[in-house]
């Protein structure tokens, strides 16, 4: 359960430290320009380029295919279903009943596709070799405001920890003999009350205890407060920043300038 | 001192070479072979992540073991559901907070045999009987969270004598309880024990393990390391060390004064006043 909120691992890879407000920006960008591109060569290229970033952030085997295999079996039901629901276009490849499978609606499927793996391992670079705190900060840094930066990072912290109260929660009313595979819908949604009550009743409790530890810690008094570590943009950076930068506009101007289609 | 022979009975369950490993590759336990049988009170203890709750959860079928087996009442626990197994291993979880979820206190302890589908009177006697069992009869009326910790843990135990199992598993019920609340909740268990209920209690109270427990099993990394009575468990100070064990006060003196021959194998304060007392009237 842990690994599904925090993917990343330490690391001293390029991609870990490059500052990560550079990454969050060149993420964005780079989803930006999966959207951009719309043939099935380009994006494949960019999806080229990201398997590699992925690649050089030396994230284990074991953790990417965890993070792939979810992406990789929604990218087949793209494939699979598009063309059902887009028939437009000839030459039909194959008709069965209603159903109409056209080439250029594969195609189009197979881009969406492609496209769909782009944004995911784009992100999955990014939650690989940021650490949430790393994460949150830049957030701050970039404007957000400091309690709600907070608030993130609390959220994304005890996420694990709740889902660990559930699933105990769980085993307790089965162990009582709550058997939740037997009975009606309705019989069913009610026994989930049994495990509802005791997880908001443990939330609040953590919240609580939280606050009085968060206020006994002086939170909020004073507004201009301290950061034990400082974000700071090197010339590497920089170079990044650029050569992302150059990857977005340049694609992006040949299209709409000097109407290429990529 | 004679160790009085086990008169325990028909075997309940049996662990047979039980490998277990939690999806993210902990091996929590290895190879651990074992029996439990009718009428014991068996004291499970190890340091933190030892795998006793593991260990415990496959008695009801919570975990299945990844490799070898885990019989319960001749059946192989993969094959039964937990709620069926319930009926037999009454589990009182660490939290209590995880399970207490009614408007009171009655309807808390009647859960557990409803889930049975009891008829009506036989859920009513047993509820009346855990209830006061528990002492709870005052408190039946209201609600369990606005209740004290310590109230809210002997609910849960009550919900769980209410269901009637025939083996009752503590899982370290000591936290935020006082010593007085612990020791009656000992005196429950001892009483319930007498009355055929196996009871297994998990915590890291030496003082509570050797008085109220006649078999001691100590997990180390997953791996059961010893398993003995209970007046011989505490003979061998180094590999209780070694797991991370320290033996209560009473046997500390008794082998510090082994030379005067004072007998080691004693668990209580009582039953160490008697040894040196024995040792003092012979020396005279
Ligand atoms: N749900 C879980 N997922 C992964 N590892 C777990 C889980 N629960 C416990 N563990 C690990 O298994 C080992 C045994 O845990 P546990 O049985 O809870 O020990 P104990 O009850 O003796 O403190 C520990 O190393 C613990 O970190
Ligand atoms: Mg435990």
């Amino acid at each position: 359960m842990t690994i599904f909120i925090d993917l990343y691992s330490e690391g001293n890879t390029f991609l870990h430290r490059l500052d990560p407000r550079v990454k969050i920006i060149s993420v964005l960008l780079l989803s930006l320009l999966a959207f951009v591109l719309s043939t099935v060569y380009s994006l494949a290229a960019l999806l080229a380029f990201i398997f590699l970033l992925l690649f050089l952030s030396r994230a284990s085997m074991g953790r990417t295919w965890f993070a792939l295999r979810f992406v990789l079996r929604f990218m087949a039901l793209i494939v699979i279903l598009w063309p059902i629901f887009d028939p437009a276009g000839t030459p039909v490849w194959a008709e069965l009943g209603p159903v109409k499978v056209t080439e250029p609606a594969v195609w189009r499927g197979i881009t969406s596709a492609v496209r769909v793996g782009c944004l995911a391992c784009v992100w999955y670079i990014l939650m690989f070799t940021t650490a949430q705190r790393d994460l949150v900060r830049a957030l701050v840094r970039m404007g957000l405001r400091f309690d709600y930066g907070l608030t993130l990072a609390i959220s994304l912290r005890f996420f694990p920890s709740f889902m660990a109260t559930i699933s105990s929660i769980t085993d307790a009313q089965k162990a009582r003999g709550l058997d939740f595979n037997r009975g009606g819908l309705i019989k069913r949604s009610k026994k989930h009350v049994a495990v509802l009550v005791p997880a908001v009743v443990a939330a609040l409790r953590t919240a609580d205890s939280l606050s009085l530890a968060l206020q006994s810690r002086a939170y909020g008094a004073r507004t201009d407060r301290t950061y034990m570590r400082q974000l700071k943009m090197r010339t590497f950076d920089y170079v990044a920043l650029t050569i992302v930068t150059m990857l977005f506009i340049v694609p992006l101007t040949a299209k709409y300038l000097f109407l290429v289609h990529f | 001192m004679t160790v009085v022979p086990s008169t325990h009975g028909e075997r309940l369950a049996a662990f047979e070479n039980v490998n277990f490993s939690y999806e993210d590759g902990t091996e929590a336990l290895r190879g651990i072979t074992l029996d439990i049988r009718k009428g014991e009170q068996i004291a499970l203890v190890g340091g933190n992540g030892s795998g006793k709750t593991t260990l415990a959860k496959h008695l009801n079928g919570l975990l299945k073991p990844t490799t070898g087996r885990v019989i319960v009442k001749g059946s192989d626990t993969r094959k039964e559901q937990v709620a069926n197994l319930a009926r037999i291993v009454g589990y009182v979880f660490q939290n209590p907070d995880h399970q207490l979820f009614c408007s009171t206190v009655a309807e808390e302890v009647r859960f557990g045999p409803m889930n049975f589908g009891l008829a009506e009177p036989e859920v009513e006697r047993r509820t009346e009987r855990a209830l006061e069992i528990m002492t709870l009869e005052r408190l039946k009326a209201e609600a369990p969270l606005s209740l004290s910790l310590g109230d809210r843990r002997r609910i849960s135990i009550a919900s769980v004598i209410a269901m009637a199992p025939e083996v009752i598993i503590l899982d370290e019920p000591f936290t935020g309880l006082d010593a007085g609340e612990a020791e009656s909740l000992m005196d429950v268990m001892r009483e319930m024990n007498r009355q055929g209920t196996t009871i297994i209690l998990i915590t890291h109270d030496m003082r509570v393990v050797a008085e109220h427990s006649d078999r001691v099993i100590v997990l180390s990394h997953g791996r059961k390391v010893f398993d003995s009575k209970t007046r011989t468990a505490f003979s061998d100070l180094k590999l209780l060390r070694e797991c991370g064990l320290i033996p209560p006060p009473a046997i500390q003196v008794a082998h510090h004064l082994r030379e005067y021959g004072v007998s080691p194998e004693i668990t209580t304060v009582e039953e160490l006043a008697d040894e040196l007392a024995r040792v003092l009237r012979e020396q005279q």
